[in-house]
């Protein structure tokens, strides 16, 4: 069973000392692609240090360390022929791909897995895992049962809440329902997920 | 909150992919495609051997290097260089200091010695971690200071544990940086980060509170 989330749009309640950290929010929420970024800059050295390398062995004329300049530019020309075709198209591939997931980094959002929650003074902002063992914690104590029988899946918009009940002692999932609801309308953590919980038909024996 | 470009982390990150996957399609039909093999070989060997031609009629007198080879690499070092900085922007905007006083006040007014007064990042740091030492439902603890749109701003990072009530937490934050702002009569915009790391994962749960 699920719940809607709650009208989120109230107007803006009188929050008079704003933190005015609303785009710092905005970038923490979301993540930056530093890792990517690195990744592209070092091999963008590697290639240009490498081609400054023959270049100048050529220049001071020596022999090249794999190809000279004039061979490398000979090769290209000379393409498809003086390679297996096979292992030009598998190169090719390659190249391809890594250039299709550089692109695809480029373009998708960057989701950070965080929330945050409105606040006065100071921004708060929250892993998503901490607002799921907060409404696993809730979802647990309305239940009853130990903490291994509660998962919480949080996702952007959705947050799963699954309940495998102990052997014998029926597990009434409204109640879970309405704790953590409750949970979740005290946090009123933004993006507001959508509220599921799923309790399992077997019980657990021992717990 | 930091100084990492993102803007144009994506773009150069984007224009690399582009690159990468024109040269991998190209390569692919090369080796696949008979037609493009006809029309790369059209036109591929007569411009190396222009290109070839160019460098050769444009030596420095005396000498067997083009000053258009030159030119070639002086390009490339700088965009080695450019690279460095690029890749030194990643993640900067660390600051020593959260506040320091004016520099009108450093000469002194009639009524006050000269001199200058300075709050450390570290003393936020130290003030906050040991006051939130007591607090059974966190793991750690760190605050640092970054410069943020023009403002020195304070980043509090909590590690939480599993099951700990973050609207608690925030409060509790909430309540000792408006102490803080009184004690520093300075008040600055703080950001905090209530975030699970392996640490939190690994050791016990918080039940009783």
């Amino acid at each position: 069973m699920s719940v809607e989330a709650p009208d989120t749009t109230e107007p803006a309640r009188s929050r008079e000392p704003s933190h005015g950290l609303d785009s710092a929010v905005r970038r923490e929420t979301t993540s930056g692609r530093a890792l990517a970024s690195v990744v592209v800059a070092l091999l963008v050295m590697l290639l240009c240090v490498y081609a400054l390398l023959e270049s100048t062995l050529q220049a001071i004329g020596q022999p090249a360390w794999i190809i000279d300049p004039e061979s490398a530019a000979r090769f290209v020309a000379g393409l498809p022929g003086g390679i297996n075709a096979a292992i030009l198209a598998l190169l090719g591939i390659v190249v391809a791909i890594a250039g299709l997931i550089f692109v695809v980094l480029a373009l998708r959002p960057g989701r950070a897995g965080r929330r945050f929650l409105p606040s006065r003074r100071i921004a708060v902002v929250l892993d998503d895992e901490v607002l799921a063992s907060a409404l696993a914690r809730r979802a647990r104590a309305a239940a009853t049962v130990r903490p291994e029988q509660v998962t919480v899946v949080l996702s952007r918009r959705e947050a799963i809440v699954n309940v495998r009940p102990t052997s014998g002692i029926p597990v009434r999932a409204e109640d879970v329902l309405a704790a953590v609801e409750d949970e979740l309308r005290r946090l009123r953590p933004q993006p507001y997920p959508l509220l599921r919980v799923r309790v399992a038909g077997t019980g657990v024996i021992g717990a | 909150m930091n100084g990492t470009p993102r803007a144009l982390n994506r773009i150069l990150i984007f224009v690399f992919g582009i690159l990468l996957l024109a040269v991998g399609v190209l390569l692919l039909l090369l080796a696949a495609v008979p037609a493009v093999g006809a029309w790369w070989a059209s036109w591929a060997p007569a411009a190396s051997l222009r290109a070839g031609d160019l460098f050769a009629t444009t030596v420095f007198p005396g000498t067997r290097v083009s000053w258009l080879w030159a030119l070639a690499m002086a390009l490339l070092v700088v965009i080695i260089l450019c690279m460095v900085w690029w890749m030194a922007h990643q993640g900067t905007g660390r600051q020593d200091l959260v506040a320091w006083s004016s520099p009108t006040a450093e000469r002194g007014s009639p009524d006050e010695a000269p001199g200058r007064v300075a709050i450390a990042a570290s003393a936020v740091d130290q003030a906050i971690r040991g006051a939130l030492m007591p607090r059974k439902d966190l793991v750690g603890s760190s605050v640092a200071a970054v410069e943020f749109e023009g403002k020195i701003a304070l980043r509090v990072r909590v590690v939480a544990r599993q099951g700990a009530d973050p609207r608690a937490i925030a409060d509790d934050v909430e309540h000792l940086i408006g102490a803080m702002d009184l004690v520093f009569g300075h008040s600055c915009p703080v950001l905090l980060h209530v975030a699970s790391g392996t640490r939190s994962r690994f050791s016990r749960a918080e039940r009783v509170r």
